[in-house]
């Protein structure tokens, strides 16, 4: 039975932690602690090592679903859940002061396991505006030669995060 | 606001008496850090210069994998997260819900020594700022 590793990434309070939840078979696992900064404006707690979620899909092969902490003090569990990895889901707070800046700290960051093998970006907290659109993503990643899917998705619903594995997996068999 | 200032300045010779406390007390500790559960160093004492930013956010992680780890394996109350290697140890060990408090010390010390030294000092810093 084949198994396949999947991080997703993205900055605090994005909907990592909630986005494993809405998609995992099993139980998910959760290292959260609370928050003790300026984020525990929006959330009590915050992830400190990693989530954990499983999807077994229709022929029976699992996908194992690691969420990473979002901010950049942990950039050494970052290092450690990239390891072996067979693609990465970034998801993009769309209602942030500068989210195509945050966007890029991730591509930067995952620089080596996107090059190696795939990434989808999954926009979150659309609400209807369009102060900066998927086209202006698209545009954005144009300008720095590259290519990948985006998608508005909402963490809290299964069939958005599954349509982005979906499309995961599609860029990955046809890399 | 002034009464908050002053007892942040409070809070702060506290800690500050505490950790030094546990460094003087045992040749072998070298370093000790206190940082806030989700990875943010607090206060750290050291016999040489020391950088505890990064360390702060990795005991983070790993106490938390650590009490998750114990909870997975039906054990309950994680008490300590210990590192032993080749030439020291480091002992990690939350105090209250919002605190770590992490003891490095050389090879030379004795472990039943390192985690004594270390619940003290948490146990004093729970009782004094908690």
């Amino acid at each position: 039975m084949s198994e396949l590793k999947f991080v997703i990434t993205g900055t605090a309070g994005v909907g990592k932690t909630t986005a494993i939840c809405a998609l995992s078979d099993v139980p998910p696992v959760g290292t959260d602690a609370d928050t003790t900064d300026e984020l525990s404006i929006i959330k009590s707690t915050t992830t400190v090592a990693f989530d954990f979620g499983e999807v077994v899909l229709d022929d029976g092969a699992r996908v194992r679903i690691y969420g990473t902490p979002g901010q950049e003090r942990f950039r050494h569990m970052w290092e450690i859940i990239a390891e072996g990895a067979l693609g990465l889901i970034i998801l993009v707070d769309n209602s942030r002061p500068d989210p195509l800046d945050d966007l890029m700290i991730y591509m930067d960051n995952f620089k080596q396991l996107i090059e190696d093998t795939g990434v989808v970006i999954g926009v979150t907290r659309c609400n209807g505006s369009d102060r900066v659109s998927i086209d202006d993503y698209y545009s954005f990643l144009e300008r720095r030669d590259m290519f990948c899917p985006v998608l508005e998705a909402d963490p809290r619903s299964r069939e958005d995060m599954v349509v982005l594995m979906d499309a995961l997996m599609a860029m990955l068999e046809y890399a | 606001m002034l009464a908050e200032k002053e007892e942040n300045s409070i809070k702060r010779s506290v800690v500050d008496r505490n950790l030094k406390q546990l460094i003087a007390n045992n040749e072998s500790i070298y370093a000790v850090v206190l940082s806030s559960i989700d990875g943010h160093a607090i206060a750290n004492q050291a016999q040489d210069h020391f950088e505890d930013s990064k360390l702060a956010a990795m005991t983070s992680s790993c106490l938390a994998l650590g009490e998750k780890i114990a909870l997975e394996a039906n054990q309950k109350g994680c008490d300590f997260v210990i590192i032993q290697n080749q030439d020291g140890f480091l002992a990690l060990k939350r105090v209250g819900r919002k605190l770590v408090l992490t003891t490095l010390a050389d090879k030379s010390i004795n472990m039943g020594m390192l985690l004594s030294a270390t619940r003290t000092a948490a146990d004093a810093l729970y009782k004094e700022i908690t």
